[in-house]
């Protein structure tokens, strides 16, 4: 076999299986498996949650796992870290691994801030001179010069991930492997976390990437792999992959929502003020087809969402609705949407609120393409939250 | 980000789930393999690991006491004097001519070594599991730091040890030179069974119960307050004819068997239990003087190195499921 670079990722027909009742056993059903074991050769109930993986990440490239919770992600980032084992297949990471899985994993509470720098660097496979020249830097990024000699006891959740991730980010491992804890920092530190992790790819760094944050993922990596159901459903470029992560993501809220309001939605039409396509910039006819059982005196909202449950844009009209079929027609000027699939979600509101049912609950009902230019490409580790598109004259003197 | 990509990989692949099989094809099941010596060599490069996890632990055990590292030395004292205070009024048996107190405490010490290492490095790895789960490094860097901090604790108790012999106006022998060779045998004999009983007990938990019960019934099982020499070199097991007196040598002896097949307790006893020898000869050298038994502490260094090879082979035998149900 021939060896690979350091900073390789090599996944190949990885499988993982975890006994199905992780309760704790009684002793009866111990007796019980015991039983069954022998009666049909050693077959226990089991699930699987990783099936059949295919993954290579080359030295300096950038990976994103993502998925809804129970997916698999980190079972699949304990398997490259080398912290479980995989039932079956083969998994090969060359060099040094510099795991980040959960915000306190190294850190013990017992000891100093400057302790746990020396503990967590010789976890990470670091010796005690590296660890030495590297300490300054290390508390300097963390923010915790005042706090170093505490007991981390004493820190605050994100104190002790910003010494978790300051340590990992600064031993400059081979693979870094990062799972869902920039989260807990301000979002201040999460920028420089990003930043930060942008330098040492630069640097060479292969990144694995875990976050439920898409814009996180795709200001961080190149490409992602979304894990469903213990298999991975599409890989390849981040933007690709995360539209298509999106759209199921929104499939299953329209299915979640499943508690009907008192206003009924009957039809809904999309389209181009100009009765074409529907353009970045244009403006947008939306009508809406709604039975209700009385009047109401309400708020109407639409929103426009991408892919997660909080929208983009909201507009709001305050009046009177009659009983029965009624149409509400709403005209969006200049919709500042760039390539790509949407979301409408309509709600209604009493103005007596809290009293039982919503009149329109809070979900998506359609979904619509909007053509036009793509967004821009960001700069390296850089998110936005909501990708609008604004058109702009540039003039450099 | 630049990805120094091979052309052609940078796009979708979306998986057909219809070609995702129910299981995987078993030619490509994952068998754990474990190679000695390459685990071993893996071991010792990460031997810092074990030296700042036994730190950590030593620090943490004094952190928040006022008296601080001053405990280490202290509570060994203390143990010391309820000790003296005890045993001046058991009368002594068979200590050889030794002040009973010293001659147990030799016992003892030993003894709590043993007990100590086994104790927290039979859940060391419960202890250790938000480690074990989050991150990777050989699984037995766990047991074997427990077992250096227990053998940091051990050498402050030899303080007392000091005290006990300027008490008694006794200095021990020349040939207490010999020690440190019972006590590797020891830090080996208690390696295998730390690391056997640390790789079962997370798979089950009721033993966590248990473990304290055997450790305090395996004190009178070894000759801590007893002399070794309790044990018969010659034992009778099968064959040959018993008579109730002889004269041998012009001696009367009284009942006892002629022929047959005769072992000696003593040397199986050493095998399987090297603390026997270890204490044993630890006594003979510091506190009588003579030479060590070679042929105990040979049989004893034997039995240790059986229960070590033997118990790294179940922990590296069990070691994959570890970070799975820790």
């Amino acid at each position: 076999m021939p060896t690979l670079p350091d900073g390789t990722i090599q996944v190949e027909q990885v499988w993982k299986k975890f006994r199905a009742d992780r309760t704790a056993p009684k002793f009866y059903d111990q007796m019980k498996r015991v039983g069954k074991s022998i009666a049909t050769t050693g077959r226990h109930d089991y699930r699987w949650v990783l099936k059949d993986v295919n993954l290579e990440v080359p030295p300096g490239g950038t990976l994103a796992l993502i998925g809804i919770n129970g997916s698999g992600k980190t079972t699949l980032l304990k398997i490259i870290s080398q912290v479980t084992y995989q039932s079956a297949g083969r998994c090969n990471v060359q060099g040094r691994i510099g795991a980040l899985l959960g915000v306190t994993s190294g850190i013990q509470p017992e000891l100093s801030g400057r302790e746990n720098v020396f503990l967590y660097g010789a976890v990470l496979g670091m010796g005690r001179s590296i660890i030495k020249e590297r300490f300054d830097e290390i508390v300097e990024f963390a923010g915790l010069a005042d706090a170093i000699d505490r007991q981390v006891k004493f820190y605050s959740m994100g104190m002790q991930m910003r010494l978790g991730f300051s340590i990992a980010a600064f031993l400059e491992p081979d693979v870094l492997l990062v799972d869902e804890v920039l989260s807990v920092g301000d979002a201040s530190f999460q920028q420089k976390c990003l930043n930060r992790i942008g330098e040492i790819v630069r640097q060479g760094t292969t990144l694995l990437y875990v976050s439920h944050d898409l814009a996180s993922v795709e200001a961080s990596c190149e490409r992602a792999a979304w894990l469903a159901n213990a298999v991975i459903q599409a890989s390849g470029p981040t933007k690709e992959v995360v539209s298509r992560y999106r759209a199921a993501v929104e499939e299953n809220a329209a299915l979640a929502t499943s508690s009907e309001g008192v206003v009924q939605v009957l039809k809904v039409d999309i389209a181009a003020a100009d009765g074409g396509q529907v353009r970045s910039e244009a403006d947008l006819d939306i009508c809406l087809t709604l039975d209700a059982p009385e009047a109401y005196d309400a708020n109407f909202f639409i929103g426009v969402s991408q892919g997660t449950a909080f929208p983009m844009f909201i507009v709001r009209h305050s009046g009177s609705f009659p009983a029965g079929e009624f149409e509400v027609r709403c005209r969006l000027r200049h919709v500042p949407l760039g390539k790509g699939r949407y979301s409408l979600w309509p709600a209604m509101s009493g103005h007596l609120r809290g009293k039982g049912k919503p009149l329109l609950p809070w979900r998506p009902v359609t979904s619509f393409d909007v053509m036009g230019p793509d967004l821009p490409k960001l700069p390296d580790g850089v998110m936005v939250l909501s990708p609008v598109y604004v058109g702009a004259d540039w003039q450099v003197n | 980000m630049t990805a120094p990509d091979s052309s052609g990989v940078d796009t979708l692949v979306v998986t057909d789930l219809s070609s995702v099989p129910d299981e995987p094809p078993p030619e490509i099941l994952y068998r754990h393999r474990v190679r000695f010596i390459e685990s071993l060599r893996v071991l010792w490069a990460h031997r810092e690991i074990v030296y700042t996890l036994a730190e950590r632990d030593f620090r943490a055990q004094y952190k928040q006491a006022t008296l601080g590292i001053l405990w280490a030395v202290l509570s060994p004292v203390a143990m010391l004097v309820v000790f003296v205070i005890v045993f001046s009024r058991v009368k002594s048996f068979g200590s050889q001519g030794v002040p009973f107190a010293l001659y147990s405490f030799v016992g003892i010490l030993c003894w709590s070594y043993f007990a100590t290492a086994l104790g927290s490095g039979g859940n060391s790895l419960l202890t250790n599991k938000a480690l074990l789960a989050k991150t990777q490094f050989p699984r037995e860097c766990f047991p074997l730091e427990t077992m250096l901090v227990g053998g940091l604790n051990t050498v402050m108790s030899w303080v007392p040890l000091a005290l006990l012999f300027v008490i008694f106006g006794r200095a021990p022998a020349l040939s207490t030179l010999w020690v440190p060779v019972f006590m590797l045998i020891e830090v080996a004999f208690a390696a295998g069974i730390t690391l056997a009983v640390s790789s079962v007990i997370i798979q089950m938990r009721d033993l966590v119960q248990v473990l304290p019960l055997i450790i305090s019934l395996g004190l009178f099982a070894t000759p801590v307050i007893w002399p070794y020499s309790k044990i018969p070199t010659t034992f009778h097991i099968a064959g040959g004819h018993h008579v109730h007196k002889a004269i041998v040598d012009g001696h009367v002896v009284a009942a006892h068997w002629v022929g047959g097949v005769t072992v000696n307790l003593q040397l199986i006893y050493g095998f399987l239990n090297p603390l026997g020898p270890v204490i044993d000869n630890a006594r003979r050298t510091m506190l009588l003087g003579h030479s060590p038994n070679w042929e105990l502490v040979g049989v004893g260094a034997l039995g240790a190195f059986v229960y070590l090879v033997v118990g790294y082979r179940i922990f590296k035998r069990f070691e994959v499921s570890f970070a799975d149900i820790a």
